[in-house]
């Protein structure tokens, strides 16, 4: 999970008044926030673009530029430094990904200010055209939705700020750009109306970012330049690729890849127009909802922008207050804490709600932003952040209910003591193997009863287990230079395919495998462990010869019984050389439902 | 008055009388004394002034039982010496490989000793002998002169070898189990003072006194006349390791005791399961990222289950499409069965308490379930793709997030864990959601250890559960790593013997 460094000092800043570094800590803890720390945050910029660079204090300076590549024998030059709180990023919380959204909700929950955070709109002026090229399969992000945000002006930190919230709202919301991509641009660059149309990978040239002198198509930024290349596997299937164009022909940026150098918001750029694009029209509002909603509480006013698709009209961003009905009745034995009528509307207007309506009814209204909102329980939890969980006294459930394990596990801990007591030590293997270690090393056949994996990460862990001999082989594998003998069992779960009656199509079985390794191990030796265990599990066995291409023909036996056969015998030498080893094994194989009564 | 000792104490403190210097060992091999009784006279001899015990910490070379073969065979380094020199002193690493296997030699003894000897060198492409490696073709290395004369002996001071480097022993069998084990022992040197020789004329020598207990002496009632000999009892002997049962299934059964102790019934549920169980039920969006192939292990066989009841089945998709009759807004998609059906290896256990709650969804229901999960990883220190949680829930009319904090108060506390604290989290499933820290007093700092919160009313509606349930979980291998003290979380499935005997149980 992503971390993020926000400025102490930009949060006293924002908050209007000081905060110590400690119950900054705490406080967002009890949000619900993963604090990882204080530190300091050194930030470097690009002597060729100027991107910054954040590093913290222990890190190393950077010497290559993640941009446009630029690299220098020395490290970057340091810009600024500061004071950081680092916390881990909540992808259930977005609107808590930077300075701007947290002091609004620090307000809340410290008394500063409370209730929602409203804001006036200005009436849209600016025209977005949408081709309907876009909306076609074969032509990648379908969804598009602006606004223009009016700052004082940006300097370099501010600027830091949004840039870093962009990407962060990039990893939350947009999967990488995938689902939703965000630009940011200097209005004051652009000639309205703009379109946002599809264009072939060479019909045009353009600068992207950090290239001021080197025009580029489509097609050249996918194959050439290092952001391109970056992200080029997101427009892989397209024909055509997406573009937003001013009315002067001034390319503003080549979604989800780059902008262009001409509309870079620098410092000193005071107005900006952004655009999300992407796959999911809710993944595209929630972004863009977000980032606005931060800007505003960084100094931003926030002017409408109007979409024009063919005949269809919309103005975006959409920042209508969402509502939700919630049973303050409800709320309290959901939570188990006896509120006050009073405190309801206290601790609700604490997490930046307006709350309407009279105990127990009440109607919250919340922003646009708020998407993990579903349900009366979300204000619920929100209620029981803002009451505090470090205040709740704990207490129990009172019902009465019996105990009970299950009989499988009951037997497993009775073998399990009985294998301790014939001096086997216990070992636990991954139930993940191949086809190579668990049939061809044993001289078995791979059949049609094991589970397949589809994706493996690794190529060792392709099928699921269906006996535990490999497990026991391999462990011996491990120690075959400590002192001899060893004995090793395992008490586990195997997976068969191919059963029809039950939903998912497999069935599993608990078995207990063992064996014993050294110069004498012998059938003899472990026949006589088995025949213990029968005995002291109550059961007694008639024994068959059995061929198994994993033993030595002639000294392998079988147990046939109605809830499966046991397997024994000494373990064929070429099977001990495929699994490394020198000396004799001897093995046996138990379904643990066999020593069911 | 004087002393009153016995033979045996006698006969020791004549042998140290005559000998300028003698070791504990050398008393006792003389005597046939036993060596606690050596050890006791000589401390009671100390405290008298008699004499002066010396302590010196030696190494011991033990060769392992195989290690006379193996040093006659001829180490692998040492046969590949003659290798490379019939091969003009230098071979391309492919054809060492080669060599090695047609000789039947460990290629990494090769490599590992043989460049730690300093034999072979390694250059860009190839492996070079070095001139020590050519002198060391007709002389043996000072280890395996070692080695070869404590195998004869049954073992050997380091020190004790002439015109032997020990340092070089040490270093080059200090790693090799298959060969040698290096024990430290300390050696106790007795000196007899001039006060120890003077007082020698006086001692009184008792006749009875016994140091074995035989069964002809309790069996005719002669242990009634014969006096048995104190030991000293701090002397230390060899640990005797148990068998026991595996590390972490000790932490699985104890945990299964915890949740069997606060009335809980145990469950299970299939590890290959079809995603309906793992995400639908739980109200995961079909494009979570948690459902990617990234992270959630797919079946190409099984490749599909099947859904349970239609009824079921529809108020799932209901949930999820537009929240049905939960009271939600869902998550505005459409859902789609094939997706549900298609077969996972379960990523948690929370799906078999869903399972369980779809069949028993009347109140009041306490469960829990402990089995492994798998995640799509590679193998690291810090990951394996299989792991045990342990997953328990309550359904109760009077659950809360006030009895969920004191449920899993009275939880951990049963688990070891005398002060724990909770911390509001976000779990998709859950609302509200709690994450659980524990006091370790041993690192002095508050560790996670597991999630936990109400279902949502998206995930327990639809089963037909109508009050409250709460559920937590936990990682065990985490809690193993913590109780055992372990960085690397593969040693837990790495079947190390002496790891295997040396975990405490008691920890």
């Amino acid at each position: 999970m992503p971390v993020i460094g926000i400025s102490v000092k930009q949060l006293s800043d924002l908050l209007g008044q000081p905060i110590t570094s400690e119950n900054l800590s705490d406080t967002l803890e009890y949000l619900g926030c993963d604090v990882d720390g204080m530190g300091k945050t050194i930030i470097y910029q690009c002597p060729k673009c100027s991107l910054f660079i954040e590093k913290q204090e222990h890190e190393e300076a950077p010497k290559r530029c993640t941009q446009c590549d630029y690299e220098e024998e020395k490290p970057f030059n340091s810009v600024d430094e500061e004071e950081t709180i680092r916390l881990d990023l909540l992808p259930a919380r977005p609107d808590l990904f930077d300075a701007g959204g947290l002091a609004r909700t620090l307000k809340g929950y410290l008394g500063i200010e409370k209730g929602l955070a409203e804001f006036s709109l200005a009436p849209a002026q600016l025209e977005v055209f949408v081709s309907e090229e876009l909306q076609k399969p074969d032509n990648y992000r379908p969804h598009i939705a602006c606004a223009i945000v009016h700052m004082p002006e940006i300097d370099s930190k501010l600027l830091r700020t949004i840039m870093k919230l962009q990407e962060n709202l990039h990893w939350g919301i947009g999967r990488d750009r995938k689902l939703a991509s965000i630009g940011i641009y200097d209005l004051d660059t652009i000639s309205g109306p703009i379109t946002y149309k599809a264009v072939a990978p060479e019909e045009l040239s353009f600068c992207p970012l950090g290239n001021a002198n080197e025009k580029m198509t489509p097609k050249q930024i996918l194959t050439e330049h290092t952001k391109g290349k970056a992200y080029a596997h997101l427009l892989e299937k397209s024909t055509k690729y997406p573009l937003l164009i001013d009315s002067k022909d001034q390319v503003l940026s080549l979604p989800p890849i780059i902008n262009s150098e001409e509309t870079r918001v620098k410092e000193g750029s005071k107005n900006l127009f952004i655009d999300v694009t992407g796959l999911t029209k809710t993944d595209v509002h929630k972004s863009l909802n977000t980032l606005v909603s931060s800007l505003v509480e960084l100094g931003g006013s926030v002017e409408l922008v109007k979409m024009v698709n063919g005949d269809k009209k919309t103005i975006t961003p959409d920042l209508a207050l969402r509502r939700i009905k919630i049973n303050a009745e409800r709320a309290r034995k959901w939570l188990g804490i006896n509120f006050t009528i009073p405190q309801f509307k206290e601790l609700l207007e604490k997490m930046r709600f307006r709350v309407d309506g009279r105990f127990p009814n009440y109607e919250i209204y919340y922003p646009a932003f708020r998407t993990d909102i579903k349900h009366e329980v979300d204000i619920f939890e929100d209620l029981g952040i803002a009451y505090g969980y470090h205040n709740i006294k704990p207490k129990m459930v009172e019902t009465m209910t019996v105990a009970q394990a299950r009989p499988e596990e009951l037997l497993s801990e009775t073998a399990r003591q009985v294998m301790v007591g014939l001096d086997c030590n216990e070992i636990m293997s991954l139930m993940l193997t191949t086809e190579a270690n668990h049939f061809t090393k044993l001289q078995l056949t791979p059949g049609d009863d094991h589970a397949v994996i589809q994706n493996p990460k690794l190529v060792e862990h392709n099928i699921v287990r269906c006996h535990l001999m490999t497990g026991i082989l391999e462990s011996f594998a491990k120690n075959k230079r400590k002192p001899m003998p060893q004995k090793f069992f395992e008490l586990g779960n195997v997976v068969h395919v191919g059963n029809d009656n039950h939903d998912t199509k497999s069935w599993e079985e608990r078995r207990l495998c063992f064996a014993i390794t050294g110069p004498k191990a012998s059938y003899a030796e472990i026949r006589s462990y088995v025949d213990g265990i029968l005995a002291e599990l109550g059961w007694e066995g008639s024994y068959k010869v059995s061929t198994h291409p994993s033993f030595i023909e002639g000294r392998c036996a079988e147990v046939e019984t109605k809830n499966g056969n046991i397997v024994l015998g000494e373990i064929h030498p070429q099977v001990i050389v495929n699994f490394g080893l020198t000396n004799p094994i001897a093995l046996a194989e138990i379904p643990l439902a066999v020593l069911f009564k | 008055m004087s002393t009153q000792i016995t033979k045996e104490q006698y006969q020791l403190f004549t042998i140290v009388a005559d000998t300028n210097k003698i070791s504990i060992k050398q008393l006792c091999e003389k005597t046939n004394v036993e060596q606690p009784m050596v050890m006791g006279t000589m401390t009671f001899a100390q405290s008298e002034g008699w004499v002066e015990i010396e302590e010196f910490k030696r190494q011991e070379l033990l060769p392992t039982s195989e290690a006379q073969e193996l040093v006659e065979k001829g180490l692998a380094e040492r046969k590949f010496l003659t290798v490379l020199q019939q091969n003009n002193n230098s071979l391309t690493m492919q054809d060492v490989a080669k060599h090695a296997k047609q000789n039947n030699l460990s290629m990494g003894d090769i490599m590992k000793w043989g460049m730690l000897r300093g034999w072979f060198k390694k250059n860009a492409q190839s492996l070079d002998l070095t001139e020590e490696g050519s002198k060391a073709i007709s002389e043996d290395a000072h280890d395996e002169k070692a080695l070869k004369i404590a195998i004869v002996k049954g073992s050997v001071f380091l020190d004790e070898l002439d015109g032997i480097d020990s340092g070089y022993v040490e270093k080059l069998l200090r790693r090799r189990g298959e060969l040698a084990k290096l024990k430290e022992r300390t050696v106790r040197y007795i000196t007899m003072t001039e006060a120890g020789k003077a007082a020698l004329p006086s001692l009184k020598v008792e006749e009875e006194q016994v140091n074995l207990l035989t069964p002809e002496d309790i069996a005719s009632g002669r242990f009634r006349e014969i006096k048995l000999r104190p030991y000293d009892i701090t002397e230390k002997a060899d640990i005797k390791v148990p068998v026991k049962c595996h590390p972490l299934q000790k932490i699985i059964q104890e945990t299964r005791r915890t949740f069997l102790e606060m009335g809980f019934l145990e469950t299970v549920s299939p590890h290959l399961d079809t995603g309906l169980w793992d995400f639908d039920a739980l109200f995961q969006p079909q494009d979570h990222p948690s459902r990617d192939m990234q992270d959630t292990f797919y079946m190409k066989k099984p490749q599909f289950g099947d859904l349970p009841n239609k009824e079921l089945v529809e108020r799932i998709s209901k949930t999820h499409e537009d929240g049905g009759e939960t009271g939600s807004s869902g998550w505005g998609y459409k859902w789609d069965s094939e997706e549900a059906k298609r077969m996972v290896l379960r990523t948690h256990t929370t799906a078999s308490s869903i399972r369980y709650l779809s069949e028993n969804p009347n109140p009041p229901s306490k469960v829990f379930c402990v089995g492994r999960v798998f995640r799509n990883e590679t193998i690291s220190f810090k990951h394996l793709p299989e792991f045990h949680q342990v997953d328990g829930i309550v359904a109760d009319k009077n659950a809360s997030l006030c009895s969920l904090l004191g449920t899993l108060q009275a939880f951990y506390r049963k688990m070891g864990f005398e002060k724990v604290k909770f911390k509001p989290s976000f779990f998709p499933y859950t609302e509200p959601s709690a994450e659980v820290f524990v006091w370790m007093e041993q690192k002095s700092c508050w560790i996670e250890l597991g999630g936990s919160g109400i279902f949502r009313p998206e995930v327990t509606v639809p089963l037909g559960c109508n009050v409250p349930v709460m559920a937590w979980g936990l990682g065990l291998e985490r809690l193993a790593m913590l109780r055992y003290g372990i960085s690397d979380i593969r040693t837990l499935y790495g079947s190390d013997l002496d790891w295997l005997q040396e975990a405490k149980l008691c920890q």
